[in-house]
């Protein structure tokens, strides 16, 4: 039962995952991202000083803004902005630097499917650049289940519509650690699922999920070593 | 900005110094990008960075012009360009930039919005333009401006066509189905700013950041290569003697040539790598050899034919300066494009000598009794000698087909030249 995807894929393989950071000038850190097609934007400003009204001062606050393609912001990239908030708010040490504000802006520049994992790394590569104190990075993934119950990865638009259900999967990235035992941070840190799919299904998603941690962590922390710092002062 | 910093830079304009090294009347090094989809651009002005996307939209028409489209320009002041930028409602500078860019492109009448007409008095097209400005670096108008045009320039609307009852249902054609049409666009206006620094308003061209902090005045003028004035626009600031203003004017005629060639230059290669892509979408069943033993034998040998008229073709055009991915039209060899620069001999004998080779092998697999004369041109792949010796072993074969082959390779070929460069209206 082979599965016939665009461009040759297996039901396993992602599109080429490109990431680059310091790609603007005035932001303090800057990345972009891309999965095939999908193409994200992301900046960093802060952190600045004050956190907002209803939040923690103990603790940094973050802010994200979602900037679609075309027209103003609506519901669903609102709710991008909350889920983007809570999965960064647990990777960054929110404890480093008190009472401030960090914010992140996210601009799409083309949506061909997946593309919240997209704005997820593009948001880590973007704060990897600002300097903010990271635990670890997130690895994000899009399991999709077809008709016929197969699970595919990282699935382009025309496969996203046709699907029956979709998951979105967030998981921290694994960290090299000096303790011999394996760091306990090892759960699902964001899941977001549409459609109908049975329970079964949903933990096949996750496990397919999982499987691909390794390798996107590693093709995105050797993106993001091989980008030199450049030592550039503002003054032109 | 500090007192000292305002001083620095207008004391070094005094000795026509710019702190980026510029002169005072260099403009910056315009970039200027595609996007994956029709009508998407990016544009970077130095350290300034726009993206523009143009959409399309059947909407009623206003009442006072029944048969015309309309143009909308949205700005969108992305707070990830400067800190200073706030979410929310836009600005004071967001507005005055919309204005400019729509004066220039919808009030001089650049974009024909006669032609977006469906339905007079019930559909029209509605052209809808939106800039994120990604990166202050200064001179934002320019940029944007720029961003604008090509996105225009770039941008293909769906076809669409009356029908149901009454002819009045409009049927918009899906992209597969009927290929989707250029805007017109008569002529292109380029917008130049100009800074007035200083008590004694020196005048420096594209100002960048730290210079549009310390202006008094500015001015943009937007001018197309006829010579017409489309805008100006000097929102109060420093008063300026007439004689500058219309050196100012002097320049930026100038300018704006420069740029009006970098913008048809960028869409002329963007156009051609479009055509390219569709030709690669639809193969050419002719060259396709793996459709059975009999067609074949005959396909190969045209293949051999197309491959030879190709070198004489990229002889003669050896004189063109413009780059394109030769590999990409060897792979189907069929779609001769007349852009395509002149090879490298040493490319051309190693792409022939990769193609002689597979070509070879495949023949091997369908005409199992002529093996014996192919071992023997497998050994020396690398010389462009291996294509005639090739075909007089076909010729040898099969003489009559040869003749054929000739014809039919060159008449599809120039048929399908006429139809995939249909609209090249950049005059």
């Amino acid at each position: 039962m082979d599965l016939e995807r665009e461009g040759g894929r297996g039901a396993n393989q992602l599109r080429p995952l490109d990431c680059s950071r310091n790609v603007l000038n005035r932001a303090h850190g800057s990345g972009s991202c891309s999965h095939g097609e999908t193409r994200v934007l992301a900046a960093v400003y802060g952190p600045k000083a004050g956190t907002k009204k209803n939040e923690n001062p103990e603790k940094a606050c973050l802010e994200v803004i979602w900037k679609p393609k075309i027209g103003q912001i609506g519901k669903a990239d609102k709710e991008f902005e909350m889920i983007l908030k809570r999965t960064l708010q647990n990777i960054c040490l929110l404890t480093a630097h008190p009472n401030t504000t960090t914010s992140i802006i996210i601009q799409v520049v083309h949506d061909d499917g997946s593309l919240l994992p997209c704005a997820i790394h593009a948001a880590c590569t973007a704060l990897v650049d600002a300097g903010i104190p990271l635990k670890y990075l997130a690895v994000a993934i899009c399991c999709c289940l077809v008709e016929n119950g197969r699970i595919i990865l990282d699935p382009n638009k025309m496969e996203e519509q046709r699907m029956k259900a979709l998951v979105h999967l967030v998981f921290p990235s694994p960290v090299q650690s000096v303790l011999p035992e394996g760091s306990k941070e090892d759960g699902i840190i964001t899941s977001l699922s549409h459609g109908v799919m049975t329970v079964d299904d949903y933990f096949q998603c996750v496990k397919h999920g999982r499987a691909a941690v390794a390798p996107l962590s590693n093709i995105l922390t050797k993106k993001l070593q091989s980008q030199s710092p450049s030592n550039q002062s503002v003054a032109g | 900005m500090t007192l000292n910093e305002k001083k620095f830079i207008e004391t070094a304009l005094l000795s026509d110094l710019r702190i980026d090294g510029r002169g005072p009347f260099d403009y910056r090094n315009v970039a200027i990008k595609f996007g994956r989809e029709d009508g998407s651009s990016e544009v970077q002005l130095g350290q300034t960075h726009v993206m523009g996307f143009v959409t399309s939209q059947l909407v009623q028409p206003y009442r006072d012009r029944p048969n015309e489209g309309t143009l909308s320009i949205y700005t969108e002041f992305s707070t990830m360009a400067d800190p200073s930028f706030e979410i929310g409602r836009p600005g004071v500078f967001a507005v005055e930039l919309g204005r400019i860019v729509d004066r220039g492109l919808r009030e001089s009448r650049a974009v024909d919005t006669e032609s977006l007409c469906v339905v007079a008095g019930k559909w029209v097209w509605s052209i809808r333009i939106d800039l994120h400005i990604l990166d202050n670096g200064g001179n934002l108008v320019d940029a944007a401006n720029i961003a604008a045009l090509v996105a225009l320039l770039t941008f293909r609307r769906p076809e669409c066509t009356l029908g149901g009852d009454n002819d009045q249902e409009v049927i918009i054609h899906s992209p597969e189905v009927r290929e989707p049409l250029p805007l017109i666009v008569h002529h292109f206006p380029v917008a130049i700013t100009f800074a007035f620094i200083g008590s004694e308003s020196t005048v420096v061209i594209d100002p960048s950041n730290f210079e549009e902090a310390v202006m008094g005045g500015k001015l943009t003028a937007t001018l197309n290569t006829n010579g017409d004035v489309c805008a100006i626009q000097k929102a109060g600031g420093d008063g300026v003697v007439q004689s500058v203003i219309m050196q100012c004017l002097r320049i930026a005629s100038v300018k704006a040539a420069d740029i009006t060639n970098k913008i048809k230059k960028a869409v002329e290669s963007y156009n051609t790598e479009r055509a390219l892509r569709k030709i690669k979408r639809h193969p050419d069943p002719v060259v396709d050899v793996s459709k059975g033993a009999g067609m074949g034998v005959r396909s190969l040998s045209i293949e051999m034919e197309k491959t030879r008229l190709e070198i004489e073709d990229r002889k003669v055009n050896r004189s063109d300066d413009r780059e394109i991915e030769t590999h990409s039209s060897k792979k189907t060899g069929s779609s001769r494009d007349p852009y395509s620069k002149g090879i490298n001999g040493d490319e051309l004998k190693a792409s022939l000598a990769s193609r002689a080779a597979a070509t070879s092998v495949e023949k091997m697999d369908v005409l199992p009794s002529v093996k014996t004369q192919f071992t023997m041109i497998d050994k020396t792949p690398t010389e462009m000698d291996s294509t005639p010796s090739l075909q007089q072993t076909i010729e040898a074969g099969e003489q009559t087909i040869k003749v054929k082959t000739l014809m039919d390779a060159v008449k599809p070929k120039h048929r399908r030249k006429k139809k995939t460069y249909p609209n090249h209206d950049l005059s």
